[in-house]
C-alpha cells in the first residue's frame, strides 16, 4: 500500500511537470507578443523596464527554468494585462465562488438524481420509469450552455423572478445571495441529475437480479430493509467512483455557466485571459486546474478500494 | 407385432433435394442489426429528423434564396415572418439561411473531427497490440498524460497557437478525442487475438489480411460507430461552446456556437435571435444522442434480450 501509493504519487508529480513544460511551450508558440498593447506608448527606457520585469528580455529556456521554478515555489507570475494581478491573489478570491457553484451544482444535482434512479428501478416497467429515462435523456440532450441561455431569459429576463448576473460577494460569499445562485445552480445540474439517475437505476437493476437479493426476500426480510441494506448499499459502487469526476467536471463545466451568468470565478477568469492572451495567468490557472483534476483521478483510484474490497490496488490479484 | 417395412411409408410433404434446404434466409449482422434498428421508433424517428436536417443543411439558403451575408439595413431586427421565417439579425441578415448555414459549419466541424479520432484511434491502438512490449507501455503513458489533464483545457490552449480558423478548430477537437478510441481498440484486438476462432482461421491458413477483413474489422466495427454516434453530438457542443466563449469560430465566420453567442447579446429584446439557433442545436444533438441510443441496442449483441 504504502510502496503504491508513493509511485503514484511520484507519477503525478512527473506528470504535472510534463503538463506545465508542455503548456509552457505551447504558450511560446502562441502568435503575438502578450505586451504589446501595454507598451504601446511608452518610451523606450520604460518599456524596455517593463519587459525586463515579466522576464521577456531572456531567451526562452531561461524564461522555462524561471517559471519551472516559480511553480515549484508556488509563484506562478505577475498578469501580462493587469498590473498587480497575481495568480495566487486570483485563487484566493476567485476558487471560493467557484467552489460553491461546484458544491451546489453536485449536491443537488446528485440528490435528486438518486432519488430518480431509485424511483425508476424500484417502480421498473411503471409510468414513473419511463418519465425519469426521458427526462434523462431530455437533460442529456440540452446542452447546458442553452439550458442556462434559456434560463437567464425566461426567469431572469421575462418574469424577473431572480437577477439575470452576478454573485454574492464579501459576507454573502458562502451563505447569502441565494436568488444569484438559483439560475446557475439549476443550469449546472441537470447534467447530473440525468447521470446520476441513469447510473443508480442500472446499477440498482444489476442487484436486484442477484442471488442475495433472493435470499433476503425469502428470509422474509421487509421490503424497505432489502432495499436499503441489500440493494442500495451494493449499487453505491459505481456512484461513489463517479463522484470525483463529476466535480472534476465542473471544474470544465464552470467555464460555460461563469461566463454566461457573468460569475468572477476561475472559470470565467480563464476564458478572459484567453481572449485576453494574458498568457502568465493562462500557464498558472492551467498547472493548477490540472493539478486538481490529477488529485481528483488519484482519488477516484482510491475509492474504488475503498468501497469495493473485491479491488486491490496493485492489480496483481482479482 | 408385425415388422415394418420401407414401402408402407410415403414421402409426403418435400422433395428428395430439398432435404438440406435451409428454409429460412441467412441473415447477416447487418440485416439482423438493421432488423432490429427498424422495430425501434424512436431510433427510425431520429433517421428520419437527420434526413430532413441534412436536407436542410445543403438546401436551406437556397429555398428562399436569401444570402446568409447580405445586409439589408432596412429590415434589421425583424421578427419571424412569413419573408424572413426566422426573422433577421442586428445586420438585417435572414436568420434561416443563416441558420442553416451555421449548422453546416458545426455538423461538418462534429464529422470531420469524428473521422480523424476514429483512425487515429484505430491506428494508433493497433499499434499498441500489434507491438507489445514496451511500445505498447509507452503509447500507454502518453494516453495517460493526456487524459489527465482536463480536455477542455487543452482544446483552448490549442486554439489559442493556431488561432480561431476551421482547421484549427479541426485539430483543437480531435487532439484529446482519439485516446478513448485508441484504448477501446487496444484492448479489443488483445483480446479478439487470443480467441478460439482466431486460431483457427490461422490453422486453416487464412492469411492476415484475410483474417484483418473477415474477423477483426467486422467485430469491432459495431463498437467504432458507437464510438461515432455519442461523438458527434459531443463535438457539436464542444464547438458551440468554445464559439460561444469566443474562442471557436468568430464571426464573420458563422457555426451554430456563433449565431447563439450572437443571440444571447441581443436576447433581451429579440429573443428569436438566440431560440431558433439553439432549437436547431438541441434537435441536432437530441437525433444524434436518439440514434446512438438505438444503435447500441441493435449492434450490441451483448445487450440483446
Amino acid at each position: 500500500m504504502g510502496k503504491y501509493l508513493l509511485r503514484r504519487v511520484l507519477e503525478m508529480v512527473l506528470t504535472l511537470f510534463l503538463i506545465a513544460t508542455a503548456t509552457f511551450f505551447l504558450l511560446e508558440a502562441v502568435p503575438g507578443d502578450p505586451l504589446a498593447e501595454r507598451a504601446d506608448k511608452m518610451a523606450p527606457e520604460i518599456r524596455a523596464n517593463l519587459y525586463a520585469k515579466y522576464g521577456l528580455d531572456k531567451p526562452m529556456l531561461e524564461r522555462y527554468v524561471i517559471t519551472m521554478k516559480g511553480i515549484c515555489m508556488g509563484d506562478f507570475g505577475e498578469s501580462f494585462v493587469y498590473a498587480g494581478q497575481t495568480v495566487q491573489s486570483l485563487i484566493k478570491t476567485r476558487l471560493p465562488v467557484s467552489a460553491r457553484l461546484g458544491l451546489q451544482q453536485v449536491i443537488l444535482g446528485v440528490g435528486v438524481g438518486l432519488l430518480l434512479g431509485i424511483l425508476a428501478a424500484m417502480k421498473r416497467g411503471s409510468v414513473w420509469d419511463y418519465l425519469v429515462i426521458a427526462l434523462s435523456v431530455l437533460m442529456i440532450s440540452i446542452p447546458h450552455l442553452i439550458f442556462g441561455l434559456l434560463l437567464q431569459r425566461f426567469f431572469a429576463g421575462s418574469l424577473q423572478w431572480f437577477p439575470t448576473i452576478g454573485w454574492p460577494e464579501g459576507s454573502d460569499l458562502w451563505l447569502g445571495g441565494w436568488e444569484y445562485t438559483v439560475l446557475p445552480t439549476l443550469t449546472g445540474c441537470f447534467t447530473y441529475i440525468a447521470t446520476y439517475a441513469r447510473l443508480l437505476k442500472t446499477s440498482m437493476l444489476d442487484v436486484i437480479g442477484q442471488d442475495y437479493v433472493l435470499t433476503a426476500e425469502s428470509k422474509g426480510l421487509s421490503q424497505g430493509r432489502i432495499v436499503r441494506k441489500h440493494i442500495l448499499r451494493n449499487s453505491f459502487i459505481p456512484i461513489i467512483t463517479q463522484l470525483p469526476m463529476s466535480i472534476a467536471m465542473c471544474i470544465t463545466g464552470s467555464f460555460f455557466i461563469e461566463s454566461i451568468f457573468s460569475i468572477p470565478g476561475i472559470g470565467q477568469y480563464y476564458v478572459l485571459a484567453v481572449n485576453n492572451q494574458d498568457l502568465s495567468i493562462i500557464m498558472g490557472e492551467t498547472v493548477i486546474l490540472a493539478a486538481m483534476y490529477i488529485i481528483v483521478l488519484f482519488i477516484t483510484d482510491l475509492l474504488y478500494v475503498v468501497v469495493d474490497p473485491r479491488i486491490t490496488l496493485t492489480g496483481e490479484s482479482k | 407385432m408385425s415388422e415394418l417395412s420401407k414401402d408402407q411409408f410415403k414421402i409426403i410433404g418435400y422433395k428428395e433435394e430439398n432435404i438440406n434446404k435451409i428454409e429460412r434466409p441467412t441473415i447477416s449482422y447487418w440485416q439482423d442489426a438493421w432488423r432490429r434498428l427498424k422495430k425501434n421508433p424512436i431510433a427510425m424517428m431520429s433517421i428520419v429528423v437527420l434526413g430532413l436536417l441534412v436536407v436542410l443543411i445543403i438546401v436551406g439558403p437556397y429555398i428562399q434564396n436569401y444570402d446568409y451575408i447580405t445586409m439589408n439595413v432596412a429590415k434589421k431586427n425583424q421578427g419571424p415572418t412569413g419573408a424572413n421565417w426566422f426573422g433577421t439579425d442586428n445586420l438585417g441578415r435572414d436568420l434561416f439561411a443563416r441558420t442553416w448555414v451555421g449548422a453546416r459549419a458545426s455538423i461538418l466541424i462534429a464529422i470531420l473531427a469524428t473521422g480523424i479520432k476514429l483512425l487515429f484511434g484505430v491506428a494508433y491502438g493497433a499499434a499498441m497490440a500489434h507491438f507489445g512490449g514496451w511500445v505498447d507501455e509507452l503509447l500507454m503513458r502518453i494516453i495517460e498524460v493526456i487524459n489527465s489533464i482536463p480536455s477542455l483545457l487543452l482544446t483552448i490552449l490549442i486554439m489559442m497557437v493556431l488561432g480561431n480558423s476551421f482547421p484549427a478548430l479541426l485539430v483543437a477537437l480531435s487532439i484529446t478525442s482519439w485516446c478513448n478510441t485508441a484504448r477501446q481498440v487496444r484492448g479489443m484486438i488483445k483480446q479478439l487475438r487470443e480467441s478460439e476462432y482466431i486460431y483457427a482461421a490461422e490453422v486453416l491458413g487464412a492469411g492476415p489480411l484475410r483474417i484483418i477483413f473477415k474477423h477483426y474489422i467486422p467485430n469491432m466495427i459495431g463498437i467504432l460507430i458507437l464510438d461515432a454516434s455519442t461523438a458527434i453530438p459531443s463535438f457539436i457542443f464542444t464547438e458551440a461552446g468554445l464559439s460561444f466563449l469566443g474562442i471557436g469560430l468568430k464571426s464573420p465566420d458563422i457555426s451554430l456556437g456563433v449565431l447563439i453567442s450572437l443571440g444571447q447579446q441581443s436576447m433581451d429584446f429579440y429573443p428569436y435571435q438566440l431560440l431558433f439557433p439553439c432549437l436547431i442545436l438541441c434537435v441536432i444533438v437530441m437525433a444524434f444522442n436518439l440514434l446512438g441510443d438505438g444503435l447500441r441496442d441493435a449492434l450490441d449483441p451483448k445487450l440483446r434480450r
